[in-house]
């Protein structure tokens, strides 16, 4: 019945040709100039990269050396500072950061992936819970500062007020307070007890018992101006004048705790602590949700409870996947700026790394930004030497990432 | 047909001597853990709730002192919590603030969205896997430059360069605030959005070539719109993000409070102020000090505010297919 006589539709009689070609040249041709823009824009992420890390390479390269490696800050000379107690800063903090955070953020990755409840009400909750941990993770990091300054720092002076020079705050362990006062021989001190933490200074009007500087028990001696003075240097180094006024010394050990935590690392870490949390969480739930789900069946099907099927089978498969969303975090953390400012308060003087838990301490982005903010030419050099030094930091932790990325694709192909 | 199992048929030997672990104990061990691994589910709420309750107990203090009056806070145009030492005559108007907010977002945004967009689509849609091994990597490293980083680089270059190719430019000026964080950004609009445009099918694709479209007619008029939800999305994260960055801001945006939208001008921040008041000396208690925690709740409610509405749009118009 096929009737060859019937006539095309006028839409493909009145084609013309030519025209049409040109028309799909020129199709093509803008598609073509799309893709070259696209491309240029792509590229220019590349140029600004190669830019940044040129200018500043060539900004800072000359002041690496070990004098700044080995050195702290130094707010006279430019040319002896250096960012050892900001290196030893950083990595402290990042290392409470994930001592913190991984157990937690992993085991709230699993209990949201693995253990769904059936529950409708449960069920809610284990929703609400997803969406808090996307919010949290578009939270500022400086308010987080703030959370840090409030709850860690002042811990809403629940605990009373911090103050220098003052015993302040609620001491738990590891710190023995004296009154010190400047012996006779005038280069060592003798120690004396702390009897009433009201009380800051001493007047020592006769002899008492007390220590010396290496906290041996000694007997102090009093010597009155009109006297002679011993002449033995032992009896000289246990002898005061009377009337003397010692001031408050705290000896702490590095183990020292004590609530509010002030502006200490500890402070620091915490807060960091919650500024990854999310990412943690998210990236940690990513991984686990890439083990097939067929690895889980077999487990349970053995007879395995759910946590035993974590424990054995989910975890260690997704264990690549979340220790690279691991370092990836704590990439992100020792280059946080803003949180650790607003609680550490972005002092950059200290000459050592922290020495107790309750030691205040100083990072190397906090460094950097104290450096870049200062006009003086050379301090921004070191700023810029002090970049490439973060930067190098942060190159060794995503290779580490990128190689257990690579681990992962092997296990799961 | 009655199966009757052997009564004294010993157990096979390996089953005789292994030591079966009691099903009780697995039980308890398991109600343990999964409620440890909740207690850590509910640190995060306990976090949420903190930041909310922290930032309207300490803001209450700024918003209930007599200095302060909420409408001048809202509408005021000047703000003078740093330079007035004189309590009863600083002004807490939040807009200079505001503006400098908006004006280093909005220059931000203006590189961020369609440099970060056209990458997005170019690494979807025409890239070769050659040139995606090499970009993706390069876009990560981007994404995880510190921003301290970024803020020395807009001193050290971008105000410098500014400064070339106009005099009218401040030293620290909100333009070359704005480009750092629209660097700091892009990667992040860029990642967002291609993960958008690659989970579009490919069957939509093949349908537009079938048609006699040309790569920018798919990429453009089909796998775009069918990607939109995502896009947008993306794009309110980045603004969000852009909104709360502190350190380039800092160093690079100056620390005049200015009530303007000249990007040419210094221009303090709602996140440069509180890191100045950090480093200022005010005592913990002044109604300055606390001025620090209204800044911080607006900035948090705008900041929640994108958020949500991004992963709302992302979840009720998402084609799904």
């Amino acid at each position: 019945m096929n009737s060859s006589q019937d006539p095309a539709p006028p839409v493909l009689v009145n084609i013309d040709s030519q025209a049409e070609q040109a028309l799909a040249k020129q199709r093509q041709f803008k598609s073509y100039l799309f893709n070259l823009l696209c491309l240029m824009i792509a590229m220019l992420s590349v140029v600004v990269l190669v830019v940044l890390l040129a200018s500043i390479g060539f900004k800072g390269f000359s002041s690496i050396d070990q004098t700044f490696l080995t050195q702290s800050h130094d707010p006279q000379d430019p040319e002896k500072a250096g960012m050892y107690p900001s290196i030893v800063g950083s990595l402290l903090v990042c290392l409470l950061c994930a001592l913190t955070a991984l157990p937690i953020g992993i085991g709230s990755a699993i209990y949201l992936e693995e253990f769904r409840p059936r529950h409708p009400i449960l069920r809610a909750i284990h929703g609400f819970l997803q969406l808090n941990i996307s919010n949290l993770a578009g939270v500022p990091s400086i308010v987080y500062g703030l959370l840090g300054l409030t709850v860690f720092v002042y811990m809403f002076q629940l605990f009373g007020k911090l103050e220098q020079n003052k015993v302040s705050g609620l001491d738990f362990w590891g710190v023995r307070r004296y009154y010190q006062l400047l012996s006779l021989d005038r280069s060592s001190t003798v120690l004396i007890p702390l009897t009433d933490p009201q009380q800051t200074t001493i007047k020592v009007t006769g002899p008492t018992t007390g220590f010396d500087s290496n906290e041996r028990a000694i007997e102090i001696l009093v010597w009155d101006r009109d006297q002679p003075k011993p002449t033995d240097p032992a009896v000289l180094a246990r002898t005061v004048k009377r009337n003397a006024i010692g001031g408050l010394l705290e000896l702490r050990a590095w183990y020292y705790f004590r609530l509010p935590l002030g502006s200490s690392f500890l402070a620091a870490g915490l807060t960091l602590a919650l500024v990854i949390l999310p990412i943690i969480v998210i990236s940690s739930q990513e991984a686990l949700r890439a083990v097939p789900s067929s690895l889980r069946e077999a487990s349970l099907g053995l007879g395995s409870t759910q946590w035993q099927t974590v424990r054995g089978v989910t975890l260690p498969a997704a264990l690549p996947g979340v220790l690279t969303g691991a370092i990836l975090a704590m990439g992100r953390a020792i280059g946080e700026a803003a949180p650790i400012f607003v609680v550490l308060g972005g002092g950059i003087a200290k000459r050592s790394g922290p020495e107790n838990l309750m030691d205040t301490c100083v990072t190397m982005p906090i460094l950097i930004f104290g450096w870049a903010k200062n006009p003086v030419e050379r301090y921004q050099q070191l700023a810029a030497g002090a970049i490439i030094v973060l930067l190098i930091m942060l190159l060794l932790m995503n290779s580490v990432a990128i190689y257990l990325r690579q681990r992962m694709h092997q296990f799961s192909g | 047909m009655i199966l009757t199992l052997p009564e004294q048929l010993p157990l096979p030997n390996v089953l005789a001597n292994k030591k079966f672990r009691s099903t009780t104990t697995s039980q308890f061990s398991e109600k343990i853990m999964v409620a440890l691994l909740a207690m850590c589910s509910l640190l995060t709420i306990a976090t949420s709730l903190a930041i909310v309750f922290m930032l309207v107990k300490e803001s209450w203090n700024f918003f209930s002192s007599s200095h302060v009056s909420f409408t001048e806070f809202l509408f005021g145009t000047r703000w003078t919590a740093l330079t007035e030492r004189d309590i009863s005559r600083v002004d807490f108007g939040i807009w200079p603030l505001l503006s400098g907010t908006i004006r280093v977002t909005s220059i931000a945004m203006l590189i961020a969205l369609p440099l970060g967009l056209m990458t997005a689509i170019y690494l979807s849609e025409f890239a070769s896997p050659k040139i995606r091994a090499i970009l993706k990597p390069i876009l990560e490293i981007l994404a995880g430059i510190p921003t301290v980083v970024l803020g020395y680089f807009a001193i050290l270059l971008i105000s410098p360069a500014l400064q070339v190719i106009s005099p009218t430019f401040d030293t620290f000026n909100a333009t070359s605030a704005g480009i750092a964080v629209g660097i700091l950004c892009l990667p992040m609009v860029c990642s967002l959005s291609e993960d958008a445009l690659s989970a579009v099918p490919r069957s939509l694709r093949e349908g537009v070539y079938g048609l006699g479209g040309t790569r920018l007619d798919t990429s453009i008029k089909v796998v775009m719109p069918a990607a939109l939800s995502g896009i947008i999305s993306a794009f309110l994260l980045a603004f969000s993000r852009a909104i709360g960055e502190t350190m380039v801001v800092a160093l690079a945006a100056g620390t005049a409070a200015n009530f303007s939208f000249d990007p040419r001008l210094q221009s303090q921040t709602m996140t440069g102020f509180i890191v100045d008041m950090m480093k200022s000396e005010l005592e913990y208690g002044t109604v300055q000090y606390y001025s620090l925690f209204g800044v911080a709740i607006t900035l948090f409610v705008i900041t929640f505010a994108m958020t949500v509405l991004g992963q709302l749009i992302r979840r009720r118009y998402r084609e799904s297919y």
